[in-house]
C-alpha cells in the first residue's frame, strides 16, 4: 500500500495539480452549497480526496456531515458549487446533464440504501436497465444481465419482481445492476442500512469478492464494523475530510 | 445501428410501461377514445349535414316566387324556359288565379295548376286524396273554401257569366291562404276563364348561396318578371345550418378541452407517481432525450390507440344518429380521420406539456436519498 498511517488529506492540502497515474477519483477543494430560500447550507467545505484504482474505501462521519453529498458529487449525480473533480483523469466538474448521464452510465455503479429498483420490473430487466441507455443490443444485454445476476447468486431469481425478493436479494439485484456496465467505480451509500446484520455480512462478503476481482469501491457507512471491511477509512466532519487512515484489519495485515 | 437498437429498447420499455400500468393507461385510453369518437361522429355527420338539412328543407316547399306583371301574364313556354335555367333537381310549378263565385254566391279564389308538379313542390301540403293524372275536371278544395260551397262533392263555379262543373276529389289543408282556394287543372281554368298563369313557384335545393345564384340567373333571363325569394325560408334555412355548424364546432372544442384536462391529469399523475423511477433512470444514465422520448411515445401510443378505437365507435354513432334523425345512413368518412388524428395528437401534446416539465426538472440526487 502506498498510503502511510495516518494519511492526511484534510483541507490543509491541495490537489490542484490534478490526478496522478492510477488515480480514479481526485477532488480539489470541492464545495457544495445548498440554497434554501435565503438560507445557505455548506454541505461540503473544500474536500480534497485521492482514490486509486482498485482501492476499497469506507467513508464515515456523523449524520449531516456531508457523506451523501460527497457521494453524489463523486457519482456525478450533482455538480460541485466550487472546486474540481477528476474522474478517471478527466475533469467532470463542468459537464452538462446529458454528459454527466453518459459518464454515470459508463463509469459508475450505484448501490443505494433503499435499493431503488423498478418495482414493476423483474430482476433481469432491472439489471438490463443501464445497458438500455447505451444501446447495447438486446441479445448481448440479456446475456450480460444474466451472467451478472448469476455471479451475485441470483441465477434462480431472474424473473422475480422486487416485492418477491428478500432485502438481501434486492440489494444483490442492485449490485448486479451496478456491475453490469463494468464501471470504473462502485459507489455504495449505506448499502447495509436497510438490512439485518446477517444479511449485511453476506452483502459485505460480496463487496469483498468484488474488490478481490479488482473493482474500485467507495462505501458510506455509519457502522464501524462495516467500515472495517474496507482497506481505508475516510472520515468526514462538517463538510471536510477530518481523517484518512487504513482500516484496523488492513493495518494489522501490514508488516 | 446503435440508434435503432436504442429505439427498439425504448419500444420495449413502452410496451412494458403501458402493460405494467394498466389502470392508468386504460383511463387515458378511454379519454382519448372518447375524444376521437365524438370528433369522428360529429365530423362525419358534419360532412353530410348540409345535404341532409337541405333535403329536409325541400319539404317546406317553394323558396322562390316569380310573378308576372298584372297586365302581362306569362306566355306559353315560360315554365319550360324557367326549368331549363334551373338546376336539374329544382322543381317549378305555374299558377293561374281567378276570383269565381260558388253556388252559394260566395266569392272564392280558383287556382289552376299542374297537380303533379305541385305535389312535388309542396310535399308539406296535407291533401287527403290527389286527383289522378290527366283527370280534367277533378279539383281539390281548401279546408275553408269547402264552407263556401253548397255541394262539396259536385262543385259549380261561375266566372263572368260562364260556369264550370268540377268533381272535388280531395280536401286541402295548409294553415295558409291555400285553405280558402279551390285548385283545378290549369287547362280547365284557362279554358273556363281565359285567365293565363301569372305565378311560377320554384323550389331550389341548397343553401342561401345556391338560391341567390338561381335568383340572379332567373332575373337575368326573365327581366320582365318579379322574382323574390321566400325570405323566411331561405334565411331560416341558412340560419339553422349555421347554428348547427356552430353547435358542432362548439361541442368538438368543448369535448377536446375536457379530454385534454383529463389526459393531462392522467399523464401528470403517471409522471409524479414514477418520479423516483424516472430519477433512477436518469441516475443510471438515461438522458433527458431518452426519458422524454419514452414518455412522449407513451402519450402518442395512447393517442393513436384512441384514434383507432374512436374512429370505429364514432363512425358507428354517426351512422346510428343519421338513421334515427334523417332516415338515411351516413357511411364512415375516411377524410375525417386526419382531422381526428391531429386533434388527438394536439390533446396528447398539450396534456404532456406539464409532465414533461416535471420530467426535465427531476433531480436524481434529491430523489434517490431514500425515505
Ligand atoms: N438537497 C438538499 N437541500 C438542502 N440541504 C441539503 C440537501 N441535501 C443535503 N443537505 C444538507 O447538507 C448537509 C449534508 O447532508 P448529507 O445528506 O450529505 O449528510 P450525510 O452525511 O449523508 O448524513 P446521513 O448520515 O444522515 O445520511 C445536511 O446539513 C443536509 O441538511
Ligand atoms: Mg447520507
Amino acid at each position: 500500500m502506498a498510503l502511510e498511517i495516518p494519511v492526511d488529506s484534510t483541507t490543509t492540502t491541495t490537489n490542484a495539480a490534478g490526478p496522478n497515474p492510477g488515480e480514479v477519483i481526485v477532488t480539489d477543494n470541492l464545495w457544495k452549497t445548498y440554497v434554501m430560500g435565503d438560507q445557505q447550507v455548506n454541505a461540503l467545505r473544500g474536500v480534497n480526496l485521492r482514490i486509486r484504482h482498485s482501492e476499497y474505501v469506507a467513508i464515515m462521519g456523523p449524520s449531516g456531515s456531508g457523506k451523501s453529498t460527497l457521494m453524489n458529487l463523486i457519482g456525478c449525480l450533482d455538480s460541485p458549487s466550487q472546486g474540481r473533480y477528476w474522474l478517471n483523469g478527466h475533469d467532470v466538474s463542468q459537464l452538462n446533464d446529458d454528459e454527466l448521464a453518459r459518464i454515470r452510465n459508463k463509469e459508475i455503479g450505484f448501490v443505494f440504501q433503499t435499493f431503488n429498483l423498478l418495482a414493476r420490473a423483474t430482476s433481469l430487466h432491472n439489471v438490463e436497465l443501464p445497458l438500455i441507455y447505451n444501446g447495447t443490443p438486446t441479445a448481448e444485454r440479456t446475456a450480460r444481465a444474466k451472467e451478472v445476476l448469476e455471479s451475485v447468486g441470483l441465477g434462480s431469481r431472474m424473473d422475480h419482481k422486487p416485492n418477491e425478493l428478500s432485502g438481501g436479494q434486492r440489494q444483490r439485484v442492485a449490485i448486479a445492476r451496478a456491475l453490469v456496465n463494468r464501471p470504473s467505480i462502485i459507489l455504495a451509500d449505506e448499502p447495509t442500512g436497510n438490512l439485518d446484520s446477517k444479511t449485511s455480512v453476506e452483502i459485505m462478503a460480496l463487496f469483498q469478492e468484488l474488490h478481490a476481482k479488482g473493482n474500485t469501491i467507495v462505501l458510506v457507512t455509519h457502522e464501524p464494523d462495516i467500515a472495517e471491511y474496507a482497506n481505508r477509512i475516510v472520515t468526514i466532519r462538517d463538510g471536510v475530510v477530518a481523517g484518512d487512515q487504513l482500516s484496523t484489519r488492513n493495518r494489522n495485515q501490514q508488516p | 445501428m446503435a440508434r435503432s437498437v436504442t429505439k427498439l429498447s425504448l419500444l420495449g420499455m413502452l410496451r412494458r410501461s403501458l402493460v405494467h400500468r394498466r389502470a392508468r393507461s386504460f383511463s387515458a385510453l378511454i379519454a382519448m377514445t372518447v375524444s376521437a369518437g365524438v370528433a369522428t361522429a360529429l365530423l362525419t355527420l358534419y360532412a353530410d349535414l348540409d345535404t341532409k338539412l337541405h333535403k329536409e328543407f325541400r319539404s317546406f316547399g317553394a323558396n322562390v316566387v316569380m310573378t308576372a306583371p298584372a297586365d302581362k301574364p306569362l306566355a306559353a313556354g315560360v315554365l319550360e324556359k324557367v326549368q331549363r335555367a334551373l338546376p336539374a333537381d329544382a322543381v317549378a310549378a305555374e299558377f293561374a288565379y281567378a276570383v269565381a263565385t260558388t253556388d252559394k254566391g260566395t266569392p272564392v279564389v280558383a287556382a289552376g295548376t299542374d297537380f303533379a308538379a305541385v305535389r312535388r313542390l309542396n310535399s308539406w301540403w296535407q291533401v287527403d286524396a290527389w286527383p289522378a293524372e290527366g283527370d280534367a275536371d277533378a279539383a281539390i278544395v281548401g279546408q275553408r273554401a269547402a264552407g263556401f260551397v253548397g255541394d262539396a262533392k259536385a262543385l259549380k263555379l261561375a266566372f263572368a257569366g260562364r260556369s264550370i262543373a268540377l268533381r272535388s276529389v280531395g280536401r286541402l289543408s295548409t294553415g295558409g291562404d291555400e285553405d280558402s282556394r279551390i285548385y283545378m287543372p290549369l287547362a280547365a281554368l284557362t279554358q273556363w276563364t281565359g285567365v293565363a298563369p301569372s305565378v311560377i313557384e320554384v323550389q331550389v335545393p341548397g343553401g342561401a348561396a345556391t338560391v341567390e345564384a338561381a335568383i340572379a340567373r332567373l332575373k337575368q333571363e326573365f327581366p320582365e318578371l318579379q322574382i323574390q325569394p321566400v325570405r323566411q325560408l331561405v334565411e331560416g334555412e341558412s340560419k339553422i345550418v349555421d347554428r348547427t355548424h356552430a353547435l358542432m364546432y362548439g361541442a368538438v372544442v368543448l369535448i377536446a378541452l375536457t379530454v385534454a384536462v383529463s389526459v393531462l391529469a392522467t399523464l401528470s399523475a403517471s409522471v409524479l407517481e414514477r418520479r423516483r423511477d424516472f430519477a433512477l433512470m436518469k441516475a443510471l444514465g438515461g438522458s433527458q432525450g431518452q426519458l422524454m422520448g419514452m414518455f412522449l411515445l407513451e402519450a402518442v401510443a395512447l393517442a393513436l390507440a384512441g384514434v383507432a378505437a374512436g374512429f370505429v365507435i364514432g363512425s358507428a354513432a354517426a351512422w346510428a344518429i343519421s338513421e334515427g334523425n334523417f332516415h338515411t345512413a351516413t357511411l364512415p368518412h375516411l377524410s375525417v380521420l386526419p382531422v381526428v388524428l391531429a386533434l388527438n395528437l394536439v390533446i396528447a401534446a398539450m396534456a404532456a406539456l406539464f409532465p414533461v416539465r416535471v420530467l426535465r426538472g427531476l433531480q436524481p440526487a434529491a430523489l434517490l436519498k431514500g425515505e
